[in-house]
């Protein structure tokens, strides 16, 4: 077990011993989560990236704990040379969700942060173009937010067709809406 | 009754031709894209019908929207439509236009499209096979012959109603007027 | 100026548009099988054209928008006027008294030009790219015309059509096989007058909409449509005239029209599409120097 996983283990020496706040774990084979705390991660990223070979920058992700009042960001590194699969975990505040960007290591981030901000509303320092990604002009609070009520939202904007709740057979109500004879979908008169 | 003949015949010819000559606009938002492929193509072949894609919507008869439209989508579709020339009908695609579908709480996908667009005919179906598509299409040609399908005029007749509900959903209005 | 005469004059453009569009309906059915498909009924082109004229219209870019459907459609029914349809006792000879090849050479580029006016005001950027890659090509496939309609001038002295059908007075001497090099340049051109399937950058569907007309719909659209049918019966009757001599009477114009249309149709269905400089490439390599070759035999 031990030599299997010796890769790992040299990985999580190093980071221990540069970075004092990162907590390491291995999970498994070829996957290792580094949680990380403190407003240094474009330092930690740039370490990551350059001592140890962590080039391919997966995805961001972002999860939202309303219990811990916290965003937790996760950053997905890939390094190609040795198989390994980097989480790194960090937890910003929830009421001033502020971090640095990863835009001068990893040029894609952009996208990644772009969406993180209109999903989640998390800020993003530096980022170069923070402008509406795929919700067009929101004014909402951000709706992958766990408090965001889906349902009360929808209710409130559109309007929902009857027949929806009570299983009740559609194409009546779309005939009685235009006054039209309910069509007839039995194709054995046809 | 007399003197009306000419105007009637003209009728009668118009709505031949365009019962035979449908030129579709697909606007493929959702995955009912994938349906017209085949629809088109050698397997079930629609341009027997005279049923032939268009790609631009100055030129299009028919607007064919498939599956679900999301509020930014939408604002494209109302642009699109309101560029093509009349008469011109929409063809609701799949269950998410009528009522939703499988987005039925999504907090940024429209329920239902005849509040926004007069639609002519709804194929249901989620997703309806390429049989169900030229059978709406066919459905929507005896429409067309027995003079039913005008939605374009119901979209003159109570613009206000549809632009109320459209902007109930498009909070940023900024789009050009097109005089018809 | 008998009646008939004024008749044919009246009639001719109708005949034209429905002869052009019915072809055109044809070849999208011969498509069509050779698709594995059944296809649409011939007559659908007219039908789509019924269509579009019952269409309101209401699109507005700028004069020049308005005016370039009727343009075109003006420059190919002059081109039809100068044009002998049928020969011998029972002719149809319009105007084509009066012009003559060179005439005829510079007025069927005029609907070209008229269309990339138009749709160069359409402020779509889509039109723009294709009237550039419209004009483009036509610099392409104009050379080896040119070369061998002045191949055809030279050998036969004149520049007057009717000479030069005279001149083909049974089947050996048609000029397809009199001055066979002229006619290959001549064809190669064909296919890049007709914009059928290698040579159709200009419109190409699925990549530019449909190119200098995107803008244009509704009656417009039938106009164009009607213009096309038109001005491909027109090419096919020029080409009947130069290189098979004519035709006596109906049923054998729209059997050599008909043999002409098949060729840019077939070369078509088989051949995927040129680039714009490619097609350039092409025009100017082979058609050409066949052309020229022809041009060599006659002056020598």
């Amino acid at each position: 077990m031990s030599d299997t996983l010796q890769k790992e283990e040299q990985i999580k020496a190093s980071i221990n011993a540069a970075f004092r706040s990162a907590k390491v774990s291995i999970q498994r084979k070829g996957r290792i989560i580094v949680e990380f705390r403190g407003g240094i991660l474009p330092a930690f990223a740039s370490y990551l990236k350059e001592y140890l070979n962590f080039k391919h920058l997966s995805m961001i992700s972002g999860v939202d704990w309303p219990e811990d009042n916290q965003f937790e960001l996760v950053y997905h590194l890939w390094s190609y040379e040795q198989s390994i699969h980097v989480m790194v975990k960090v937890r910003l505040d929830r009421e001033a969700a502020k971090t640095k960007t990863l835009t001068p290591l990893w040029e894609h981030a952009e996208t990644y942060e772009r969406e993180i901000h209109e999903m989640l509303g998390v800020e993003f320092e530096g980022h170069p173009n923070m402008r509406d990604f795929i919700l067009e002009d929101w004014d909402d609070l951000p709706p992958m937010r766990r408090d965001f009520m889906t349902r009360e939202y929808v209710d409130e904007v559109y309007e929902w067709r009857k027949g929806r709740e009570d299983a009740q057979d559609v194409r009546q109500t779309i005939a009685e809406q235009y006054n039209t004879e309910v069509p007839n979908f039995n194709n054995e008169d046809k | 009754m007399k003197e009306d003949w000419g105007k009637e015949a003209g009728n009668i010819i118009a709505r031949w031709a365009r019962k035979h000559s449908l030129w579709v606009l697909a606007y493929g938002t959702g995955c009912g894209a994938i349906e017209i492929p085949p629809t088109m193509t050698s397997r079930y072949d629609a341009e027997r019908f005279g049923i032939t894609g268009m790609a631009t919507p100055r030129q299009a008869d028919v607007l064919l929207i498939t599956g679900y439209l999301a509020v930014k989508t939408l604002k494209r579709v109302i642009r699109t439509y309101e560029q093509m020339q009349s008469p011109k009908y929409v063809m609701g695609f799949g269950s998410c236009t009528i009522n939703g579908g499988m987005y039925w709480d999504s907090y940024n996908t429209i329920k239902r499209l005849d509040d926004y667009l007069p639609v002519d005919i709804f194929i249901n179906g989620c997703m309806p096979r390429p049989e169900g598509v030229i059978d709406g299409f066919i459905e929507l040609q005896k429409l067309i012959d027995s003079g039913q399908a005008n939605g374009w005029k119901k979209y003159q007749d109570n613009l206000e109603w549809y632009r109320t509900n459209q902007k109930k959903v498009i909070k940023n209005w900024k789009m050009p007027d097109y005089n018809w | 100026m008998d009646t008939s005469f004024n008749l044919w004059i009246l009639l001719m453009p109708f005949v034209g548009a429905l002869v052009g569009l019915t072809y055109m309906g044809i070849g999208r059915r011969i498509i069509a099988r050779v698709q594995h498909r059944y296809g649409p009924p011939i007559f659908q082109n007219i039908v789509d054209v019924l269509k579009l004229y019952s269409k309101k219209t209401a699109i507005t870019h700028g004069v020049m928008f308005h005016l370039a459907p009727t343009l075109a459609i003006t420059g190919t029914i002059s081109t039809l006027m100068f044009l002998p349809i049928l020969t011998g006792p029972h002719g149809i000879y319009l105007f084509s008294f009066k012009g003559d090849l060179i005439l005829l050479m510079y007025i069927m580029v005029f609907g070209c030009l008229a269309m990339a006016l138009g749709a160069g005001q359409s402020g779509n950027p889509n039109s723009a790219i294709g009237v550039s890659r419209g004009l483009s090509q036509m610099v392409g496939y104009e050379a080896p015309f040119v070369i061998a309609m002045v191949t055809l001038m030279v050998q036969f002295n004149t520049t007057s059509v009717h000479d030069i059908i005279k001149a083909q007075d049974s089947f050996v001497h048609w000029n397809m096989f009199q001055s066979p090099f002229a006619f290959i340049a001549a064809l190669f051109a064909f296919l890049g007058f007709m914009g059928n399937k290698p040579f159709d950058v200009v419109i190409a569907p699925a990549e530019i909409a449909s190119g200098p007309p995107s803008e244009f719909g509704g009656k417009y659209l039938a106009l164009m449509q009607t213009n096309r049918g038109m001005f491909a019966f027109v090419k096919l009757v020029l080409y009947v005239d130069l290189f098979m001599g004519g035709a006596a009477n109906f049923v054998s114009l729209l059997a050599k029209t008909f043999f002409f249309y098949l060729i840019p149709l077939f070369v078509g269905i088989v051949n995927p599409r040129f680039r714009t400089e490619q097609a350039i490439t092409f025009f100017w390599k082979w058609p050409t120097v066949i052309g020229l070759l022809g041009f060599l035999m006659v002056i020598l």
